[in-house]
């Protein structure tokens, strides 16, 4: 499932209508990494995912991904051709499909052509991950509690097989416990799947912990780059924000 | 037998035999208002139309009426992907599908009918398979195969879609689709392909369902409206999503309805069949097979 991936945004502009959200936003995020994108609510971490995915039109900017060496401009393409290429978005708020099984969705997940012949194996490996998924395969996803949704969310991810992995948002509604546990799992996922990861996030110690390296966005700019985590912790603006000192 | 008994026995198993024509209505509908939240009001009127290919196809070419349905079932297809496609086009892709979807599909049954009437006249047709004129006895019960036929394939048909729709990626996306399109979306899953694919299959049920129905009774452009009702009825009734609990409360409605009309005339036969659907609703509002969200 490796294989090098990685993304570039350059000059990334992008709104609804006459509201700006991003302005100039750059990034990168180098293969293998994983990447906190932090901020508040309402700063565009979530514009700025769904513009990678298509979701959302820029108005002016690139964004470019290199799979395996190729690159490809995504702009322009369809949400969907974006995932045929491996790029695998967790949405905010997990966004399963309450009335179907744990199987049924996870299932769905391996729709993409490259996924599909590795659906048994891929299925194997999320419920070695997630053995409580195991256990309730046969539950709709509705009934099931906000850390296990989650867990179903991450797990659907990755049975398609994704190369570079965008999760946004992944603490919300979540217990501080399940935040954590979640975290680590993301973390556990990238190492065993050898995955580029881009994590919208606004429990900052919480994403600081797994993530190589992060960006603080505040009212869609790139306020603040850090090298490392170690930088993020240390930064004025950082703490300022979150930790009002 | 004592003669109440086999008038019950007879009543239950012409019962589930009706049921079974009622299942074959009703799957389509469970598909396309049931998963897809498409209020196909005209699905009747295209069972219906069916019918009356069925009679044009097998009258011209000599065929059994099913085999005649069987063939004609991926022009039917066609017809509702068409169908579908027209209303996401006017109506669903502008969020306007609540109301003005609904007078579209008014509108399309209307189109249907009148021009039924006018291709063909407002008089009943029927059709005469084979097998129309055996009966089967056991003792007291009769097992005509003028009603035995289509409802055994209603159901062997019901049941292949059933296993379809579990067993394949794009069975699952159809079951997803009403649930959340652009999460689809983000598994590489065009929603609007699929809501189109489902469409289809629904309407291509109603053609078949239309030849099932014209073995059982001649019929008239008007013959849907006496299904309206029963259709949404069975649909909720047996969970709006799920294609054997759609069997299962046609099947009720069968049996109620003969039962009903067995002892008590069959004037009150809507009132309990109805009486019963209120009842489910009451203490499963989920439907029978309905899975609580």
């Amino acid at each position: 499932m490796a294989g090098s991936a990685s993304l570039t945004i350059t000059g990334l502009h992008a709104g609804y209508g006459a509201v700006r959200v991003l302005e100039d936003v750059g990034l990168t995020v180098a293969p293998g990494e994983t990447v906190a994108l932090l901020g508040t609510n309402g700063n565009g971490k979530s514009t700025l995912m769904h513009c990678v995915m298509g979701l959302v039109r820029p108005s002016q900017g690139s964004i470019r991904a290199t799979l395996d060496g190729q690159e490809i401009d995504l702009i322009g393409h369809s949400p969907e051709e974006i995932v045929e290429l491996g790029i695998v978005l967790v949405p905010e708020g997990r966004r399963l499909f309450p009335l179907l099984s744990v199987e049924e969705n996870l299932l769905l997940g391996a729709w993409r052509a490259a996924a599909r012949p590795k659906r048994l194996a891929n299925l194997e490996f999320c419920y070695d991950c997630f053995p409580r998924l195991k256990e309730r395969r046969r539950q709709a996803t509705g009934t099931m509690s906000g850390g296990e949704q989650q867990m179903v969310a991450l797990a659907r991810a990755i049975m398609a097989e994704p190369r570079l992995l965008l999760v946004d948002e992944p603490s919300v509604g979540l217990a501080p416990l399940l935040v954590a546990r979640t975290m680590d799992k993301i973390a556990e996922l990238q190492r065993r799947l050898g995955l580029t990861v881009l994590m919208a996030e606004q429990n900052f110690p919480q994403a600081v912990r797994i993530a190589d390296r992060g960006y603080v966005l505040v009212h869609g700019r790139i306020e603040y780059a850090a090298a490392s985590a170690a930088e993020l912790n240390e930064n004025q603006l950082v703490r300022n924000l979150y930790f009002g000192s | 037998m004592d003669p109440e008994l086999a008038l019950l026995v007879n009543a239950i198993i012409s019962g589930l035999l009706l049921g079974s024509l009622y299942a074959a209505a009703a799957a389509g509908l469970a598909i396309s208002f049931g998963m897809l939240d498409i209020v196909n009001i005209a699905h009747p009127a295209l069972v219906v139309l069916g019918a009356f290919a069925v009679v044009v196809v097998s009258g011209g070419l000599g065929l059994d009426p099913l085999l005649s349905a069987v063939l004609l079932a991926p022009g039917f297809w066609l017809l509702g992907a068409g169908i579908y496609t027209a209303y996401h086009h006017f109506f669903e892709r502008r969020g306007d599908q609540a109301l003005h979807g609904l007078a579209f599909f008014f509108g399309v049954m209307f189109i249907i009918e009148v021009g039924l009437v006018m291709v063909f006249g407002a008089d009943q047709r029927y059709v005469d398979p084979s097998y129309a004129s055996i009966t089967y006895y056991f003792g007291d019960i009769d097992l005509p195969l003028r009603m035995l036929v289509p409802g055994a394939s209603a159901l062997a048909t019901i049941g292949a879609l059933a296993l379809y729709l579990r067993t394949t990626f794009t069975g699952r996306a159809i079951a997803a689709v009403a649930q959340d399109p652009e999460a689809l979306r983000l598994l590489a899953i065009d929603p609007v392909r699929i809501k189109r694919f489902a469409f289809g299959i629904s309407v291509a049920l109603a053609g078949l369902a239309g030849g099932a129905l014209v073995v059982v009774q001649p019929i008239d452009p008007w013959s849907g409206h006496v299904f309206i009702g029963r259709v949404f009825a069975i649909v909720i009734m047996g969970g709006m999503a799920s294609l054997s609990g759609c069997v299962l409360a046609a099947l009720a409605f069968g049996v109620a309805e003969n039962v009903t009309a067995a002892f008590y005339g069959p004037s009150w036969s809507p009132a309990v069949a109805f009486g019963a659907l209120l009842l489910v609703l009451a203490f499963r509002p989920q439907g029978l097979f309905g899975r609580a969200a």
